[in-house]
């Protein structure tokens, strides 16, 4: 008997068959196996659209597939058309995955030490091929998928999707919304530059105000009284770690309670107090290989298109702010978009109480809500109470928003306004963007921009002028002064004074600003 | 069903279109990113070397005899002062390492300059990061082309120095606009124009750059008759005089003596000093 016998079955078939027909029957094996089920002949009939044999072959790789048996063989046509859905929890799903992607292309140039993480910033821009376009493509994603989570929960409201039995499915996607939402805040910090710094510094304090635990908390993420190099590790570990596996986790429980109560039907589709998700007849039934899987695909190729679109031809770039300094506060320096009516509710008085225990009732609220609201009717004219509720809760947070941005509510002295519009602290801004050549050397004043020599000087004083217009009533008699001179080869100096007179007394602000021929700040 | 695939391969062929054309131009866009990046970092140094630098080196960087050496000169890029020293390194390393740690004792070699030059990274204990003090080296070697070219102006054959005292030689009149020139040239304004009164080591000229809220001028015509006053002035031009000449005889508290420099009777023309004097009672 031999220890050891090696069979190549092909050789056998080459022998009875020929050539042709053993390799064809080969491939065709090979094929089904990776497809789980499919074979070649099936695979050319699905191209060729052709209805499927009874009983259908086609749902063979949901039983024996890995990735198929987490996806339904079928669905109701009437989820499959963009109403009701809008395809949000797929798109949503796909920029966990798309994060992650571009995220792992980060990491390999980036070192969580407030020492080097900046420098690391700057290579990745200046030294690494397509390390730009990876930064923008992540940083994008995150700010797409956070407005993508919040229309996702607005459509599953609107449409009563979160109401019996799906009240859990909806709990878990609150907590994946503020997964989300952590997830954007802590990468936020991780460039290290004074946009990175002041705000995830706002967003700590507010911590700070929460009673009882609120310094510990703070504490315990900031890592020391001020956000160092303990901070910077624990937000990027957070970031890249914990929030992800977390998310994957619940991506999973949410996504299993969707599988098992069944996508909700439009809410006209079915009459009240009945969930007919899961009974779906035969002739509405629209199969996932292929209609369903071409239907997702398109839509990731396109949101994929659309993004790569925005952060090259489109212009859209990820701001990279100057290096993080805590001596230095910006003027304006506000939250990320997604926690400015936090903000905003921060001006209206109480900060242990706006900032921390209204907002906490509130999500609170958001978490518990199909179990409190109970009513059986999922059809708009019988909701017209909770549909009034969200719209009015959309007016009151664009107005929160509002309220959290520099915009209102905001007393700084209009000579610093007027400055900063011109050279801000957090963006390039007018005057820096304006070319080299175009700032000629001498003494310039705001009223005066009609005489300037060149285009570009026009309009930074003529800005200026206005700005020195619209605060006429606090700044009498005001007086826009410019100074530009050459302090080194292809460097400029403009030193700007406001003057004006206060009771009386002659008052001036100065702020200088240096340009560099190369700056190129208007790219 | 069809309609989807198509334009989805569409979609998909127009993504990879436009990454090649990005591939195209990554090495152009990377190279502006860096000159680009190194532009706004001769901005950043600039900025700081103002609050931190020109107090002692001057605005220009040309020194400012008795406090610090020129570093806008010729000398320091060509290698001559290199030679004097003993550095075989690069201009470059040479100014990153004086600015960051600094000098560890006042240079034997130069007597001009008592104070010795301090530390300012806080890799090794001082007030700036280390990205900081690199703004600064970039600030200071973007001096390299023009100070290369520059020729060193000598003091004319009949320079007659001023000397130290108060009364003798007496004298001419003053030009105002040629004096505010002079003190962009002895790096006088360092001390004496700087807008933060926390940091400059010296009074403020300016009635706004100034605690008492007095320009230079007022203090001068009133100062000398004062009570406490203990120098020999007995006027406003004695006493601007004998504050330029005789740095130490009498300094306004809080000020201390011994950080404005003595040379300037050996370094000014009679000419020079009625110029400055005469400029310094026209601040307001």
């Amino acid at each position: 008997m031999a220890l050891f016998k090696l069979h190549v079955p092909i050789l056998d078939d080459i022998k009875t068959k020929g050539w042709r027909s053993a390799l064809v029957a080969t491939v065709d094996q090979t094929v089904e196996r990776i497809t789980a089920g499919i074979n070649i002949g099936e695979i050319r009939s699905i191209l060729r659209g052709e209805a499927p044999r009874r009983p259908n072959p086609r749902v063979k790789p949901h039983a024996d597939g890995f990735w198929m048996h987490m996806r339904p063989t079928f669905f109701h046509e009437q989820v499959m058309s963009l109403y009701p859905t809008f395809r949000l929890g797929w798109l949503t799903t796909y920029m966990l995955v798309f994060e992650t992607i571009t995220g792992l292309f980060l990491m390999l140039w980036y070192t969580p030490s407030p020492d080097i993480a900046y420098t690391n910033m700057l290579s990745l821009l200046s030294n690494v091929p397509f390390g730009l376009f990876m930064r923008d493509l992540h940083r994008l994603g995150a700010e797409l998928m956070v407005m993508l989570v919040l229309l996702h929960m607005l459509r599953t409201f609107v449409t009563g999707s979160y109401k019996k039995p799906r009240q859990f499915t909806w709990f878990t996607g609150g907590v994946l919304l503020l997964l989300t939402l952590f997830l954007s805040f802590s990468g936020y910090l991780l460039p290290w530059d004074q946009l990175a710094l002041w705000a995830v510094t706002i967003g700590a304090s507010m911590a700070e105000a929460t009673p009882v635990v609120g310094r510990e908390v703070n504490l315990l993420v900031r890592g020391g009284a001020d956000i160092g190099a303990n901070g910077l590790l624990r937000f990027y570990l957070l970031h890249v770690f914990a929030l992800p596996l977390i998310a994957f986790i619940f991506v999973g429980v949410h996504y299993y309670k969707v599988i098992i109560h069944g996508h909700s039907l439009p809410p006209g589709a079915e009459k009240v107090g009945e969930d007919t998700a899961r009974k779906v007849p035969m002739e509405r039934r629209l199969y996932f290989l292929p209609d369903v899987m071409t239907r997702e695909l398109f839509w990731t190729v396109g949101w994929l298109a659309l993004m790569v679109f925005m952060v090259t031809w489109g212009g859209w770039h990820a701001p990279l702010e100057p290096h993080a300094d805590s001596q230095i506060t910006p003027l304006h320096t506000t939250a990320p978009w997604y926690f400015l009516w936090l903000q905003g509710m921060l001006k209206l008085g109480d900060k242990v109480f706006f900032g921390v225990i209204l907002p906490g009732i509130l999500s609170g609220l958001l978490f518990v809500m199909p179990y409190l609201e109970v009513g059986p009717s999922r059809r708009y004219a019988d909701r017209r109470i909770g549909l009034s509720i969200a719209a009015l809760t959309i007016v009151i947070m664009s107005v929160l928003t509002f309220m959290g941005t520099p915009y209102y509510g905001v007393s700084s002295s209009p000579d610093q306004e007027v400055l900063t519009t011109l050279a801000p602290q957090t963006h390039p801004g007018l005057l820096r963007g304006t070319a080299y050549d175009e700032l000629p050397v001498g003494e310039w004043v705001a009223s005066g921009w009609n005489n300037a020599p060149s285009q570009g000087l026009q309009a930074v004083l003529q800005l200026y002028n206005q700005e020195i217009e619209r605060y006429a009533d606090q700044l009498v008699n005001a007086k826009g002064k410019m100074s530009i001179t050459e302090i080194q080869a292809g460097l400029k100096q403009v030193t700007m004074q406001v003057e004006w007179e206060n009771n009386g007394a002659h008052a001036s602000e100065p702020l200088t600003v240096y340009l560099h021929r190369d700056s190129a700040y208007e790219h | 069903m069809i309609t989807r695939v198509a334009l989805g391969t569409v979609f998909m062929v127009a993504t990879l279109m436009i990454v090649s054309f990005t591939a195209i131009d990554e090495p152009a866009r990377m190279a502006q990113f860096e000159s680009g990046y190194h532009g706004r970092s001769v901005e950043a140094g600039a900025a700081l070397y103002a609050n931190n630098c020109a107090t002692c080196h001057g605005p220009d960087g040309k020194g400012i005899a008795g406090r610090a050496p020129a570093i806008n000169a010729a000398d320091l890029y060509n290698g001559t002062r290199f030679k004097e020293i003993g550095w075989s390194g690069t201009t470059h390393d040479y100014v990153h390492g004086a600015i960051a740690g600094g000098r560890p004792r006042a240079s034997a070699a130069f007597a001009d300059y008592p104070q010795r030059m301090p530390t300012w990274s806080r890799e090794f204990g001082g007030p700036l990061r280390p990205d900081q003090v690199n703004n600064i080296v970039d600030f200071v070697m973007n001096w390299e082309e023009t100070a290369l070219l520059e020729v060193v102006a000598e003091k004319p054959s009949d320079f007659v120095a001023v000397g130290l005292d108060l009364k003798d030689p007496v004298l001419p009149k003053g030009d105002v606009a040629h004096g505010e020139k002079l003190t962009q040239t002895y790096g006088c304004v360092a001390c004496h124009m700087n807008p933060d009164m926390n940091v400059a080591p010296g009074p403020g000229w300016p009635a706004k750059y100034y605690s008492g809220g007095v320009s230079i001028a007022e203090r001068a015509a009133t100062r000398f008759t004062a009570a406490d006053y203990t120098g020999n002035a007995t006027s406003a031009e004695e006493y601007l005089r004998e504050s330029i000449l005789q740095t130490n005889v009498y300094v306004v508290p809080p000020y201390v003596a011994n950080i404005m420099p003595k040379i300037y009777g050996e370094q000014m023309a009679a000419q020079d000093l009625a110029d400055v004097i005469a400029y310094l009672q026209t601040i307001k």
